[in-house]
């Protein structure tokens, strides 16, 4: 009587591979389309937010952000110019490393790299 | 490099790629369609139906896949059930007894080539075994996975391949293939 070990040997060798035959392109045809918003209405959404929360912000600031800006304009123009520099590098990086790791090709292929 | 099985999830699940997906099913299809192929004992058009049908819920429920299991158990495991939906509505799951196993043990009407008669003898096994079977010696699935993929003890995995593997090695013995 065969062995356990032959057994599953000559089970896996039975078992022939199912070439794919348009089976894939069948499923994939029967696929429901992806449930994706608009991207505008993403981008709407993104910038009503963040006009709301500026807004609800100023107004529970008590004048703190007039204030603020007032002050601001008291400076000379190159600190500033070097503040708002700054500030666009700061969300310039956050912008480009949220895009790569929406991105798959640039995920990977900066995975490659690795 | 070839992107692991988790990369192509990760893009289905963030990106909604469905080449991604198909990706997916152009590597898993012959196991999955392999196993429907032995629970439906060869009946290949309703087996790639039962394939298809688990590949779309697959994509359906993909965001419920969290990575505990291989995604090929996690499809085994959906597979079977479309098989025993499908069963139930067809009201044929029910196993061959050993009555019938014992009456097709006559080596006349049997093919005489090892695998031809390995297939026949495993088609021939109760559902319970025969899928134990395939799912742990045939596709490699511990025991543990395989209880996970048919909802049942895992002593009860155990007890149903050796069962099985006895009953086969009883079935090949009696045919006498060398």
């Amino acid at each position: 009587m065969i062995d356990d070990e032959t057994l599953d040997r000559q089970l896996r060798e039975a078992a022939p591979y199912i070439d794919d035959e348009g089976f894939t392109a069948r499923v994939m045809t029967s696929l429901p389309a992806p449930q994706r918003q608009p991207r505008w209405l993403r981008a709407m959404i993104l910038l009503g937010l963040a006009i709301l929360g500026s807004g609800i912000a100023y107004a529970l600031s008590g004048g703190f952000i007039r204030q603020g800006v007032i002050q601001l304009s008291n400076f000379p123009i190159w600190l500033l110019l070097v503040f708002a520099f700054g500030c666009g590098l700061v969300v310039g990086a956050f912008a480009v490393i949220f895009a790569i790791r929406k991105t798959p090709e640039v995920r990977d292929f900066t995975r490659l790299e690795l | 490099m070839e992107l692991t099985d988790a990369d192509l999830i990760a893009r289905v699940l963030s990106d909604d790629d469905q080449h991604a997906f198909g990706e997916l099913v152009r590597r898993h299809q012959s196991s999955v369609r392999g196993l429907l192929r032995q629970l439906t004992r060869t009946d290949l058009s309703l087996a790639d139906d039962l394939a298809q049908e688990a590949f779309i819920r697959a994509y359906k429920n993909i965001r419920t896949f969290r990575g505990e299991a291989r995604f090929s158990t996690w499809l085994y495991r959906i597979a079977y059930n479309c098989f025993r939906e499908d069963a139930r509505k067809r009201k044929e799951l029910v196993g061959v007894d050993e009555e019938l196993l014992q009456a097709e043990h006559d080596p006349q009407i049997v093919d005489p080539g090892l695998r031809h008669d390995l297939m026949h003898a495993l088609n021939l096994l109760p559902l319970h075994e025969r899928t134990a079977i395939v799912l742990c010696c045939q596709n490699g699935l511990s025991h543990d996975e395989a209880a996970r993929v048919l909802d049942i003890p895992l002593g009860t995995v155990k007890t149903n391949v050796l069962r099985g593997r006895e009953k086969l090695k009883r079935t090949l013995a009696a045919w006498g293939p060398n």
